[in-house]
């Protein structure tokens, strides 16, 4: 018996609708049908008059999340994919985002957005979106890339009182497996060392976090002992952790899945640039997806992300400097 | 573009027609009602002219945004609503709807002077300012974007059992009803059958564009229809009219009669801000019969109807202008946000959070 | 026939492009392996572009005036199938195929009917725009050796720091990194090592003499010399009372040969040479664990005998370490007398704000041929050198200078 990682999203909900009673679901197709990805399965049923259907608009839905949140619930809304997020932008980073600092008075809205490719999903199906609400004040933005984190940082994430973006990465729903929900996890905030190494630190989150970690599992042979770091949140960043890994190793490659303009890579990049660039042998490097719209066919999807091999490519230049 | 004068109707198939009360109708509460109305709009005028005037003297930073002309439909709404149990989310040019839900001059006073005292504490301004946990959610400028804001308070207070008795109302101009939160947002509330009022003051302009650049439907009341919406055609310049429209809305959706939406047509005597002389409002529009500014269309209905006496209405006029002068004066005295000693955070959580 | 192509040859290790002077040939021209066929200018020189082989010109792409990169697609010349065989070049057809076979043409970046590969496209007018080759140090004149053993990462720069080390002190330690760099890691394991051995702590006038002399390592320093007769001087200083020092001699000398050549005691800074207010030489007095510098002032205005006290004063008081900072400041150039240690030979260090020094090593008695005598005579021969800032002064000027001062030691009653 495993739990995947969407098993551990479903939990996560089934878990925060049965203890507290503050939480309601509402997104599009989360009722009877169970969610595009069957993230909420079972769960209108379990729980009549929570769960709730929602017509497609996207701007309302948050626009009526932010204030069932004024009312002290907790709203968590379906996006049925990041993509489609762009609709609500405008209540998520002008309503939700800016309530606490001009009103005094949080939102504690968590929104979920199925984020990243799969092969196939082509240019409207595919988005990650963290970069773009990170950089607005007053979000918190989690990218979990673990079973256990996907759970507890759903649960971690809707505790807290600000608007939460919490990022599922959709390649990660059935191909990642656990044994169980591991109880021990780490506080919203706290990066993890994914694996340990010495040579080089790999900075990754989400989906990317894997990818890396069989990255350097390729460079072992040759000696190479690479370190993962696991942001878990993109916002906050957890410097501390990052500047701690690359004093161990000198050298820095950020990696995500996003587009290449700035970003959660280039953030990363600059605060270690900024704050560790002593501890540096190197020019700190970053990869990131192509600088194009998200490819619909799967071998121009698998070139347009990073993989393992431009992974390691990027990890041998690094090492060569 | 020319308003036809429209009586106070009903546009709204889905909802049975109702008998409206005649404006000569008298009765206790009629004239209780009236009369508080009619001091919001009074007072809302004083207070905003003061507002005017402390902007041309530079005494404000950033704009003024009046509600000229808009004072019968926004204090007849906020006359209608109960404070502490309905929610209210004003928008732009309704100062008379505040003051009549109950908002003090003061939080007027120092949002716009940006007294660190106001419920905003100089980190937003003029009309974005509301005490959502009083009921009263703080605009964003976006337009449209309220109206599902407080459908979500409605929804919150379902789920919590306490939506019995309770009516949320939200105001936009005609300009807002272009947007696709506004559409989003009234599909939503006919979904989910709230007991929402959206006020669309059609005040001909949305900034300089006037209606036929903005919308192409013969009234905009047609738009309920579409959502599944109770709607309702009033003189916005007729406070008597107003009041009854709003009464009548307001409990319709109380009592379960589902979302209700007012269109009241009505000019903007003003620019869009105080910088704004609004030099594209043609004449004709201004002499037609929506160019009337309702306080002088009610002052004569409510005499003559023996609600109030001009005696009253002076001292009324002393006695706000000088309730307004203590509140501007009271603002001004008091403390600016001070950059150094401001919490730069826009997060209520506080990192890192021990394990 | 083949045609072989004519590229922008490497023309030096840090050379990134060169920039066409003139053309020697014209297409139709027969050419011989070896001929100059292109004069290029890069930062550096004028040279020429030669051919491989022996042909004819069937293309002149490059235009007097341009610059290309290294690399660059110059022209091309037809040379018959024998004389590619005879030679060994690499026909530009040949090139194509490799470069097909290493990259599928569905690849290329550029992909055009009948071309493989836009860079050796023989219609392709646009070639310039596009440029074809690579350059073999990426179109930057990055020294090479940058990510080798000189690199000092910030993190080892960082480390340095913290212990308050310089470039100078980890020459010791072996590099493992990335071309032989010394990494942090290494350097630490060397700090091990040494952990065994006795230490001691550094004087404080040890430690300036090190700075100083870091310092002044870092410019280019030549060193050149010539052998002087001092018996003349020597002479002339048995029959003077006070009696001066040889040192002195030198030094007024040195003064007067440096007032008639200003310029070889300039300082470079930047793009500027300070020239010296006034003829102020210092001279290098051994004190106990260093070397202290007083400062002779005008030189080349007062005689020998009027610098005597002076001398003698600042001499004295260096050996008894009670110089004021003042009689150290301000000199343009120094001399040291490395004779008196019994050395013959010395290449002296300048201070790291002068371009000169001045050395002279111990006399030695050596049979000098004598052609007014005709015969070997026993005279008195020491060795004078001179270091000098190579950016600021060259073997030519330097040898004029020192053969002037040469030349004033043999009329020392002229001093």
């Amino acid at each position: 018996m495993s739990v995947t990682y969407i098993d551990a999203i479903l939990a996560a909900q089934e878990k925060l609708l049965r203890e507290d009673d503050r939480v309601f679901l509402y997104g599009q197709d989360i009722g009877v049908f169970g969610g595009a990805f069957k993230a909420t399965k079972g769960l209108a049923a379990a729980f009549p008059n929570r769960v709730f259907d929602s017509p497609i608009s996207e701007d309302a839905m948050i626009g009526l999340a932010v204030g069932a949140a004024i009312e002290g619930l907790r709203p968590i809304v379906e996006m049925q994919f990041a993509d489609f997020s762009s609709i609500a932008f405008n209540q998520i980073v002008n309503q939700a985002a800016t309530h606490y600092y001009r009103t005094g008075v949080p939102i504690p809205i968590t929104v979920r957005m199925p984020s990243g490719g799969t092969p196939g999903s082509g240019p409207f199906h595919s988005q990650n979106m963290e970069g773009i609400y990170a950089q607005y004040p007053g979000l918190i933005v989690l990218t979990p890339a673990t079973v256990a984190d996907a759970f507890h940082m759903l649960i971690d994430g809707v505790a807290l009182d600000d608007p939460v973006i919490y990022c599922e990465h959709k390649f990660l729903y059935r191909w990642l497996k656990a044994k169980s929900i591991n109880n021990d996890h780490l506080p919203i905030g706290q990066a993890r060392i994914a694996r340990p190494g010495k040579h080089a630190t790999v900075v990754a989150y989400s989906a990317m976090v894997h990818e890396a970690v069989r990255a350097a599992d390729r460079l072992q042979p040759d000696g190479w002992e690479i370190e993962v770091v696991d942001l878990r949140s993109v916002k906050p960043l957890d410097l501390d952790t990052i500047l701690a890994s690359v004093a161990r190793t000198g050298r820095l490659l950020a990696v995500g899945e996003s587009f290449p303009w700035g970003g959660v890579t280039a953030e990363v990049i600059s605060l270690v640039s900024e704050h560790g660039f002593h501890l540096l042998d190197a020019p700190p490097q970053r990869l990131n997806s192509r600088d194009t719209p998200i490819p619909y066919h799967p071998k121009l999807w698998a070139s347009h992300r990073p993989t393992p091999e431009s992974i390691c490519d990027a990890l041998r230049h690094l090492l060569r400097f | 573009m020319r308003l036809q004068p429209r009586p106070a109707s009903l546009y709204a198939p889905s909802v049975p027609t109702l008998d409206l009360p005649a404006a000569s109708e008298k009765s206790v509460t009629d004239r209780d009602f009236l009369r508080s109305a009619f001091q919001s709009m009074l007072l809302a005028r004083i207070l905003e002219n003061k507002l005017s005037s402390l902007y041309k003297a530079g005494k404000i930073v950033g704009g003024v945004y009046l509600g000229r002309g808009q004072e019968s439909v926004s204090a007849a709404l906020g006359t209608a609503l109960i404070r502490g149990t309905d929610v209210f989310s004003p928008l732009i040019r309704d100062q008379a709807g505040r003051t009549a839900f109950g908002e003090s001059l003061l939080d007027c006073t120092r949002t716009y002077l940006g007294s660190v005292l106001g419920p905003m504490r100089g980190r937003d301004g003029n009309v974005h300012r509301g005490r959502p946990l009083e009921g009263v959610p703080a605009m964003i400028s976006h337009l449209g974007a309220q109206i599902a804001l407080v459908a979500g308070m409605l929804f919150a207070k379902r789920l919590k059992g306490q939506l019995q008795g309770v009516v949320g109302a939200t105001c936009v101009g005609d300009g807002a009803t272009s947007t696709g939160a506004f559409h989003e947002a009234l599909n939503l509330i006919g979904v989910e059958k709230l007991p929402l009022v959206i006020v669309v003051a059609n005040n001909q302009f949305a900034y300089s564009t006037p209606n036929n650049r903005q919308f192409a439907c013969g009234d905009l009341i047609e738009r309920a229809r579409g959502y599944g919406l109770g709607g309702w055609s009033v003189d916005g310049t007729d406070l008597f009219a107003c009041a009854s429209v709003m009464r009548e809305a307001v409990r319709r959706a109380r009592e379960g009669g589902g979302p209700q939406m007012v269109v009241a047509h009505l000019l903007r005597l003003v620019g869009h801000g105080e910088h704004d002389d609004a030099f594209y409002v043609p004449d004709a529009c201004r002499n037609d019969h929506y160019g009337r500014d309702c306080i002088d269309v009610a002052i004569p209905q409510l005499v003559a109807n023996g609600h109030v006496t001009t005696d009253e209405i002076h001292a009324w006029q002393h006695q706000f202008a000088a309730d307004v002068q203590r509140a501007v004066a009271q603002a001004q005295q008091e403390a600016t946000p001070d950059p150094y000693r401001e919490d730069w955070t826009a997060i209520s959580t506080r990192f890192p959070i021990s394990q | 026939m083949p045609t072989v192509p004519i590229f922008m040859p490497q023309l030096g290790e840090s050379i990134a492009e060169a920039t066409i002077v003139r053309l020697q040939v014209a297409v139709g021209d027969t050419v011989r392996a070896d001929q100059d066929i292109i004069e290029v200018e890069t930062n550096k020189a004028i040279m020429s572009v030669t051919t491989l082989c022996n042909g004819t010109v069937a293309e002149i792409r490059a235009k007097e005036g341009v610059s290309y990169s290294v690399g660059s697609l110059l022209g091309l010349l037809d040379v018959s199938a024998e004389e590619i065989a005879r030679t060994g070049v690499e026909s530009l057809e040949s090139l194509e195929a490799k470069r097909s076979a290493a990259k599928p043409a569905s690849t290329a970046p550029n992909t055009r009917s009948n071309e493989t590969n836009i860079h050796f496209s023989l219609d392709d007018d646009g070639y310039e725009e596009a440029p074809a080759v690579v350059p073999s140090v990426k179109g930057l004149p990055v020294p090479i050796g940058v990510m080798g053993a000189h690199y000092i990462s910030p993190r080892m720069r960082a480390r340095m720091d913290d212990l308050g080390l310089r470039e100078a002190d980890i020459s010791a330690v072996v590099g493992t990194g990335a071309g032989g760099r010394v990494t942090v890691e290494d350097l630490e394991g060397f700090l091990d090592y040494l952990e065994a051995w006795p230490s001691s702590h550094a004087s404080s006038m040890r430690l300036a003499v090190a700075d100083a002399m870091r310092r002044s390592w870092t410019r280019p320093l030549a060193t050149v010399g010539l052998p002087l007769l001092l018996d003349r001087a020597i002479s002339h200083r048995g029959a003077q009372s006070p009696t001066p020092g040889l040192t002195l001699y030198i030094l007024r000398a040195f003064a007067l040969a440096l007032s008639e050549h200003p310029a070889t005691a300039g300082y470079l800074i930047g793009e500027k040479i300070v020239h010296p207010r006034s003829f102020d030489i210092g001279v290098a007095v051994q004190v106990k664990d260093g070397v202290v510098v007083p400062v002779v002032r005008k030189a080349d205005k007062k005689p020998l005998a009027e610098l005597i006290a002076e001398y003698d004063d600042l001499v004295a008081r260096a050996r008894e370490r009670r110089l004021t900072e003042d009689d150290c400041k301000g000199g343009i150039a120094t001399v040291t007398n490395f004779g008196t240690f019994g050395l013959c030979l010395g290449t002296p260090i300048p201070l790291p704000n002068e371009t000169l020094i001045l050395g002279l090593g111990a006399g030695v008695k050596k049979p000098v041929w004598s052609e007014q005598v005709g015969a070997f005579l026993p005279a008195t021969e020491a060795a004078l050198v001179l270091t000098f800032d190579h950016r600021v002064v060259d073997g030519g000027g330097a040898g004029v200078l020192l053969n002037r001062v040469a030349a004033l030691m043999q009329r020392p009653e002229a001093l």
